[in-house]
């Protein structure tokens, strides 16, 4: 069997995988809340339901449909079903599953990348519920020992400095595009009122069409 | 079910929030997590011995995540306690679990109070505000679920669109969204302030210098890089509060 068939079937198998998973963890989500509202006969009127909704959807709607669309040239097919199920994507997902690529050498697109960076993520996954379960269990004890330097390190630095990793790591292959792709959303964060969604649309298009330009120029190779 | 008579709303609010029944209602969609990453994960063993990848490599690949999680996955560690204080410990285990980070969750929770016309954790905040909370945080995460559940393959079509079947421009599309995406995300951590700048710049450096020297000489010190560039950017950002704040 050719690698072409192979990777067809690979994307139908993902998204039979993935599709109900996600779809079914939109409901699931909502087996507390109905349990709360059923057991204590505490449902709110559903008005004011209907209000949060909307205003939770003024601040994060646009992300909805913005976040998957341009992480998905990093993420791939079954990594965007697992980064949007279980979080973390910026600080988490991405940065595991290009790692995993660098370190196996493995070419965007690729078959062997699908599986490489699905299973980074199936790794980080594991490693994400293990640290959220144990700081079910230990959590306030491991936070009365540790020095309040690194409670804070972890609290406010921690995923400055990964972003910054990461950011190094891409850049060290397209340094022409990381100008511009750190340049643009800087410029954009100092003009107030700009709504958060339309910056990542501008960077992530405005790099792309960057980086099309200096590869039809021949200045950026694959 | 726990005797609620005679308590304020705020003991109420805490009793409940953290009642033993909600880590197995939250647990559901927790353990559903699990179960998808372990059928991505036997898919993708199954297809690398089909086309006969050299089987290091998976194994590689699951063991790399799993450590270069740990250094991210701390930090969650830390942001969850504080959480659960706020919002509950099986509600905080289950949103920090799927997507959602603290701060998405916490405007979640404050926004649901704001719809009852209360603050989160007043004696104001009823059983009431504490379900409109937790519904807003179900239904802002539900966005992101059905969307990618129901679009992800029109956006695999999207990205065969734009690559137009080019090999090459397709590995150069990738790094470029991905350059594009970091971009966005360093630039509303420089705007934090100095130390979050320092904590970008000495973990930007530090990866490529790790990259360009220490890797070339030990390949195998790869998997570690990324981990080590962020012990070197918070070292940075830390030394600079300790000496200037």
């Amino acid at each position: 069997m050719n690698e072409k068939e192979v990777l067809s079937r690979w994307k139908k198998s993902s998204i039979l995988i993935g599709s109900p998973t996600n779809i079914l963890a939109a409901a699931t989500a909502f087996i507390p809340v109905l349990y709360l509202c059923m057991k204590y006969d505490c449902w709110p009127p559903l008005s004011t339901v209907l209000t949060a909704w909307a205003m939770i959807a003024a601040s994060f709607g646009a992300m909805w449909f913005v976040e998957p669309i341009s992480y998905y040239a990093s993420l791939g097919l079954t990594g965007t079903y697992l980064s949007f199920f279980a979080g973390n994507i910026g600080n988490m997902r991405v940065p595991c599953a290009s790692l995993a690529l660098d370190v196996t050498k493995s070419t965007p697109g690729t078959l062997q990348a699908e599986i490489v960076s699905t299973l980074a993520i199936c790794g980080s996954v594991f490693t994400n519920l293990i640290g959220t379960t144990s700081a079910v269990i230990v959590g306030s004890a491991v936070l009365s020992v540790l020095p309040q330097f690194i409670v804070d390190g972890l609290t406010v630095y921690a995923s400055s400095a990964i972003f910054g990793a990461t950011f190094g790591n891409f850049a060290i292959k397209y340094p022409q595009i990381a100008v511009f792709a750190l340049a643009i959303p800087v410029v954009l964060k100092l003009v107030p009122g700009l709504p958060a969604a339309v910056i990542i649309v501008i960077t992530v298009f405005g790099s792309l069409f960057i980086a099309r330009f200096f590869y039809k120029k021949g200045i950026v190779k694959a | 079910m726990e005797n609620l008579a005679g308590m304020t709303n705020v003991q109420q609010v805490q009793t409940v929030s953290n009642a033993p029944i909600f880590w197995v209602l939250c647990g559901v969609t927790v353990v559903l997590s699990a179960i998808q990453a372990i059928l991505y994960m036997r898919q993708s063993f199954k297809t690398a011995k089909e086309v006969n990848l050299d089987p290091k490599i998976p194994r590689e690949a699951l063991r790399i995540g799993f450590i270069s999680a740990i250094g991210p996955a701390l930090g969650v560690f830390i942001v969850m306690v504080g959480l659960m204080a706020s919002i509950g410990g099986p509600m905080a285990w289950l949103r920090l679990s799927i997507i959602g980070a603290a701060a998405t969750e916490l405007t979640a929770a404050n926004v649901g109070a704001e719809a009852c016309g209360v603050t989160l954790g007043s004696e104001e905040y009823t059983l009431v505000c504490l379900a409109v909370s937790w519904f807003t945080m179900a239904l802002n995460g539900m966005g992101w679920l059905l969307f990618t559940g129901v679009a992800t393959p029109s956006l695999e079509k999207l990205r065969n669109k734009v690559s137009g079947g080019d090999m090459k421009w397709l590995v150069v599309l990738s790094g470029a969204c991905s350059l594009g995406i970091f971009g966005y995300l360093n630039a509303g951590e420089i705007m934090k302030g100095v130390g979050n700048t320092i904590a970008v710049l000495a973990g930007a450096i530090s990866m490529v210098a790790i990259v360009k020297t220490i890797c070339q000489k030990h390949p195998k010190l790869m998997e570690y890089s990324l981990g080590m560039a962020m012990i070197v950017g918070m070292i940075f950002a830390i030394g600079y509060d300790q000496l200037f704040k």
